[in-house]
């Protein structure tokens, strides 16, 4: 990684807060610190370089703040922060681009290293196996041998695009087969590769297509090698997946609808609306299922909107219409879990199958936002 | 407009314009229009005045906007990028159409503009009739585009701004007026749809945070009819204002609307009504626990 | 007192408890707060409960249902509880997933709490005094 962690002169690098880039006299910008820690937070896991991003935004919202209107601040803010984090991501990605030739496949070093590394040749070797015929000899070529694309092209009698694309292919299955090599598992389901290829590729088409999100919250094993695969994919803005398990998760699950609702220009209120139908959500699934996912997107067409997809691997709900009846409850509640949801949402659809799972998906356009 | 056809029409009997010729040519029209731009653009800034357009502004912004009008023109029809034209557009828009500007001004300078230039082109190219007809060729679909570009972000600008407008009245219909410590009143006036109801809602909550007020009175008597959305949103304010910590007070309520609220199923019993606004404040007056008037009794706190 | 501090404060002032909430709580840290306070209101046998909800970005079936039980809970202790600080966006989201009938007291703030609870209590606090109660 050659994303070097940032210093301020003014600013001590070891003390993890970034109240400290705020000077005394600006109330309104050191109130948006939590805002900003959570915008960062909830895209970097890595504390330190999350700080590091925590106080850059601060110093630009500072620089602004003269500029920036009464009440926009805290937008600005954001905007900011994310603006900060995508830059990060650029030079991260360029890093990447030039990376899978010598370092892609390798773990950090630990003091085991040398077992590790003939564990990891191993597995390499065996994920090459898995590749075909052809696709081996077009990736030994290219990395190996270090010939281009435009070259490969000619001799293949196609075109310097398509061996790129095929190339990237290759390599999504090559993370695939030697993920699955280190796990030394075999995929449980005939669902489960075309799922982590998916994945591997970044392809939100295909992943759609395959119902990824939906296997990865059922299956086990995929749901352990989507981590590696999704941190290494193309970062999306305009998608954020919460992993829903314990009580906190319904928290960082409310917040991050809250954020990415004000990013579409949704009112206080209905930030606030659609936050607690996430909330409402998310509880059923840390009540009646192992693990789920809320899956939120945000919507251009016809208009600014938030899609929220929670996915669970409970048991299922018998009876949806029921459940979507006042009243309705099974746990300690109120039974306005799923009904209370939907009266706060523009579109609610419930699909559940008995043993598998139940998906909600439901959406919240801008109001204003009809022509 | 016309003679854009004929010269279409003429340019059936000469070699076809082809992507080349284009590109070829653009350049040395984007050198000629530069080179006379002073010359050009006081010309056009003449016949817009012969035309009686943009009467609205001064000569010295006359003389701004149409040198700026000018260059972006000679830029797209260069580099063949809407989107500076675009933004320019809509930025003049937005300074414009506050002064009532209308769109056949707009699309007039311009389309004026086109042909000022089209005309010293003429000028320019005349004794080769060839080659004026494949510079026309070259010139005449980049410069339509252009006109078609000002005037569609025109348009949609000034929806935008007309919108914008009917926003800003219905919030001026809907105002809460704070009447003395911890009261307010909310005329409800016309027709309510669901946005505004909703709207009116949420200015009411956040009224009663600002006011600090302990009572709302909610006068109906303006509002000419009551259906279903109406009735729940009202439903819902009361609920909302009670979770702040104010009691509602409803007054106006005819009885056709009270039949109609009944019938919808709405439980008046646990909303407080009065008949008349006077009876609401008087009321209102009572729940702060001020004397209303002639009671020999002080107040109980 | 196994509360992280930072999350909520419980005072004690005169007959009342004053318990603020200044962050979102999830779901366990709810039901923590819930035993401490009613815990607190058995051991300083108060006579009025102000829980302070201004931090609360959602109140959702499951925070309204908590702080009913503690009304409830308190009731049956002897204690008046009044929920002040519900903010605009939080009422109306309630109202609309439905509940917005809770039975809480409500009162705008602190203040206006404290106001409720001088008016709601002290009459049978007199009452007490005169009896010779605590």
């Amino acid at each position: 990684m050659t994303w070097a962690r940032r210093t301020f002169p003014d600013v001590s690098v070891t003390e993890p807060s970034g109240a400290d880039a705020v000077p005394p006299g600006h109330p309104e910008v050191s109130a948006l610190i939590p805002i900003v820690r959570r915008v960062v937070g909830s895209r970097v896991t890595d504390r330190t370089v999350a700080d590091d991003l925590v106080q850059e935004t601060l110093v630009r919202v500072l620089a602004a703040e003269g500029r920036v209107e009464a009440g926009m601040l805290e937008s600005y803010a954001i905007a900011t922060a994310r603006n900060v984090v995508a830059s990060m991501w650029r030079l991260q990605d360029r890093a990447r681009r030039n990376q899978h030739r010598v370092v892609d496949l390798r773990p950090p070093p630990t003091p085991d290293e040398d077992l590790l590394a003939r564990e990891e040749q191993t597995a390499v070797v065996r994920a090459m196996a898995r590749l075909s015929q052809r696709e081996r000899e077009l990736l030994l070529a290219h990395e190996v041998s270090g010939r281009d694309t435009r070259t490969l092209a000619d001799e293949s009698g196609s075109s310097a695009g398509a061996v790129a694309a095929q190339l990237n292919r290759t390599r999504a299955r090559l993370r695939v087969e030697y993920l699955l090599a280190v796990e030394g598992a075999e995929p449980p389901t005939d669902r489960c590769r075309p799922v982590l290829l998916a994945l591997s590729s970044g392809d939100r088409r295909r992943q759609r297509e395959v119902d990824a999100d939906r296997h990865v919250v059922e299956c086990e094993l995929c749901a352990r090698l989507s981590n590696p695969l999704l941190e290494r994919g193309q970062p999306r803005d305009d998608v954020v997946r919460i992993p829903i398990r314990t009580d906190a998760d319904i928290v960082a699950a409310r917040r991050a609808a809250r954020e990415m609702a004000a990013r579409q220009g949704f009112s206080s209120t209905d930030l606030t609306v659609v936050a607690t139908a996430v909330s409402e959500i998310a509880r059923n699934i840390v009540r009646f299922a192992n693990a789920g996912v809320l899956v939120i997107e945000l919507l251009e067409r016809p208009h600014a909107g938030v899609r929220m997809v929670a996915m669970d691997n409970g048991p299922g709900i018998p009876d949806v219409e029921r459940a979507l009846a006042d009243g309705y409850s099974t746990y300690d509640g109120l039974g306005l879990g799923l009904p209370g949801a939907r009266r706060l949402m523009d579109e609610f659809a419930v699909a559940s199958e008995a043993g598998r799972g139940t998906t909600v998906t439901m959406t919240k356009w801008r109001r204003g936002g009809r022509p | 407009m016309n003679t854009e056809t004929t010269l279409s029409d003429a340019a059936g009997d000469f070699p076809t314009l082809d992507r080349q010729d284009e590109e070829q040519l653009l350049p040395q029209l984007v050198a000629h229009l530069r080179e006379h731009r002073t010359r050009l653009r006081q010309e056009w800034a003449g016949r817009i005045g012969d035309t009686r357009l943009l009467h609205a502004m001064t000569p010295q912004e006359m003389a701004a906007e149409t040198t700026s009008v000018y260059d972006n023109y000679v830029e797209v029809l260069e580099t063949g990028s809407v989107e500076a034209l675009q933004r320019y557009a809509r930025d003049l828009s937005e300074r414009i159409i506050p002064r009532g500007v209308e769109t056949h001004e707009v699309v007039g300078i311009v389309l004026l503009l086109r042909d000022v230039l089209a005309r010293s082109l003429f000028e320019k190219y005349q004794r080769d009739f060839g080659l004026l007809n494949r510079v026309l060729d070259a010139y005449e679909p980049a410069a339509n585009r252009i006109a078609n570009t000002v005037a569609v972000s025109f348009v949609e600008e000034r929806e935008r701004v007309i919108r914008q407008q009917q926003d800003a009245i219905r919030e001026l219909s809907t105002p809460v007026l704070p009447v003395r410590e911890r009261l307010l009143i909310l005329p409800i006036i016309g027709v309510l749809d669901r946005e505004r109801a909703r709207q009116l809602t949420e200015q009411l909550l956040t009224g009663i945070r600002t006011h600090r007020a302990k009572v709302v009175v909610i006068d109906i008597t303006g509002a000419p009819a009551v259906d279903a959305t109406v009735a729940n949103h009202l439903v819902q304010t009361v609920d909302a204002s009670r979770l702040m910590g104010a009691s509602v007070i409803i007054t106006g309520l005819s009885p056709e609307i009270a039949q109609t609220l009944v019938t919808l199923g709405v439980d008046l019993s646990k909303m407080n009504t009065i008949g008349d606004l006077q009876g609401g404040l008087e009321e209102a007056e009572r729940l702060l626990g001020y004397t209303v008037t002639r009671q020999e009794a002080p107040a109980p706190r | 007192m196994n509360q992280d501090p930072a999350l909520v404060s419980i005072m004690r002032q005169g007959p009342y408890l004053i318990a603020s909430i200044h962050t979102a709580l999830d779901d366990s840290q709810m039901v923590r707060f819930q035993h401490d306070l009613v815990d607190k209101i058995g051991r300083h046998r108060s006579r009025g409960v102000i829980i302070d909800v201004a931090a609360l970005d959602v109140l959702d079936s499951f925070g309204s249902k908590t702080l009913r039980n503690i009304a409830e809970m308190a009731r049956l202790r002897g204690a008046q509880t009044v929920v002040v600080g519900i903010q605009p966006d939080v009422a109306l989201a309630m109202v609309l997933l439905g509940m917005g009938t809770v039975q809480v007291e409500t009162a705008l703030d602190l203040e206006e709490g404290l106001a409720y609870l001088d008016d709601a209590v002290a009459p049978r606090a007199a009452v007490d005094a005169r009896d010779g109660r605590p």
